[in-house]
């Protein structure tokens, strides 16, 4: 990477590589990363091991996973220019496909099967959140200490309904401190 | 619109552990607000999961485009990115090392992140128990997802699809 703009992707060939994937991948952040990882390696723009550190900063800051490991991988590649391709091609599509369905559905929102279909599709919504809940629970590994603090903040946040922003970054930095007191 | 700006800016600091994590604060801050009903609320994440994109960024699209049409859209969607793309340019790396050295960062995130998918749980569970119906759908669409490597958008279609001939049957 001695020359990283000279020879690089230009601004269009970035745009479309994104908004390629982001148009036809259905399901967020874990099904779109393997997609844009195998792309961007069968181009030979990034190694997989540096893919991997993108993807491991990408997680640890908020915000949606695809959209934030497509701004590093548009940086990497192509500095500010990457940067810029990559957060407008990840985000375009599905603004654009979001706002065809609103202005359809002000059409034929109103009519009965098109309700059932929502009704349906909305139906799935408390079994998908609670498993993605069960999932994060089994996977991690856990210590009686780690147990409590997170029934209290997990209890905390949802009693603190308009304030939970505030009091996640709360229940946060004290699962950080006593993470640290007490290395399990 | 500015109120719109800033709950959306918030909500899109807190958005650590994948869209679904958030859409339970979504919803708290948009009915607290009183824009929307349960019933709209509902009927558009049923849209934002079966549209492609992440969910937290399509619900945030949708509500801003209902309330404020396509300038609304545009600000609710930049406002949930502004914080983690801020972040990307700037803090990225150093957060990064952060989380690497020790895991407890990374540990930490992950007790928060699963209070937050708590109360999207918590907000979206009694709406299971309002049909026997609802209730099969949830338990056949947390089995799927939790113990099968099948695509839960499949069990989103049909649901969809069984829903739209009651209704096109029954009325």
């Amino acid at each position: 990477m001695s020359d990283k703009t000279a020879d690089a992707p230009g601004f269009l060939t970035i745009f479309g590589f994104f908004f390629g994937i982001s148009a036809v991948t259905i399901g967020g952040g874990y099904v779109m990363v393997p997609v844009i990882q195998r792309a961007v390696e069968k181009r030979g723009w990034i190694p997989e091991n540096e893919f991997y550190d993108l993807f491991a900063t990408a997680q640890s800051i908020p915000g949606p996973l695809a959209l934030n490991t497509a701004v590093f991988v548009g940086r990497r590649i192509a500095g500010t220019r990457g940067f810029i391709a990559a957060f407008l091609g990840i985000l375009l599509p599905p603004f654009a496909s979001i706002i065809a369905v609103a202005s359809a559905l002000e059409v034929v929102g109103a009519w009965p099967p098109v309700r059932g279909f929502l009704d349906g599709a909305f139906a799935v919504v408390p079994g998908l959140t609670a498993a993605l809940a069960f999932n994060m629970i089994r996977k991690r590994t856990w210590t009686p200490l780690r147990a409590v603090i997170t029934v209290a903040g997990a209890v905390l946040i949802v009693v603190a309904a308009k304030w939970a922003v505030p009091v996640f970054f709360a229940v946060v930095l004290v699962a950080w401190l006593f993470e640290r007191t007490k290395p399990c | 619109m500015l109120n719109l700006f800033l709950a959306f800016l918030k909500v899109g600091a807190a958005s650590y552990g994948g869209g679904w994590t958030i859409v339970g604060i979504i919803r708290t801050e948009i009915l607290s607000l009183g824009w929307l009903t349960p019933d709209d609320f509902a009927r558009l994440v049923a849209v934002a999961q079966v549209t492609p994109g992440p969910v937290a960024l399509n619900a945030a699209t949708m509500v801003g485009f209902r309330l404020f049409g396509l300038a609304g859209a545009a600000i609710a969607t930049l406002a949930v990115v502004a914080v983690p793309v801020t972040l990307a340019l700037t803090v990225g790396a150093l957060m990064s090392r952060m989380a690497k050295r020790g895991r407890q960062v990374t540990e930490a995130l992950k007790t928060g992140t699963i209070g937050l998918i708590a109360m999207t749980v918590w907000a979206f569970a009694p709406a299971a128990t309002s049909s026997w119906l609802n209730a099969v759908t949830a338990i056949v669409a947390f089995s799927v997802s939790a113990f099968t490597r099948i695509n839960p958008l499949w069990v989103i279609l049909g649901s969809g699809i069984i829903g739209a001939a009651r209704r096109a049957i029954f009325g």
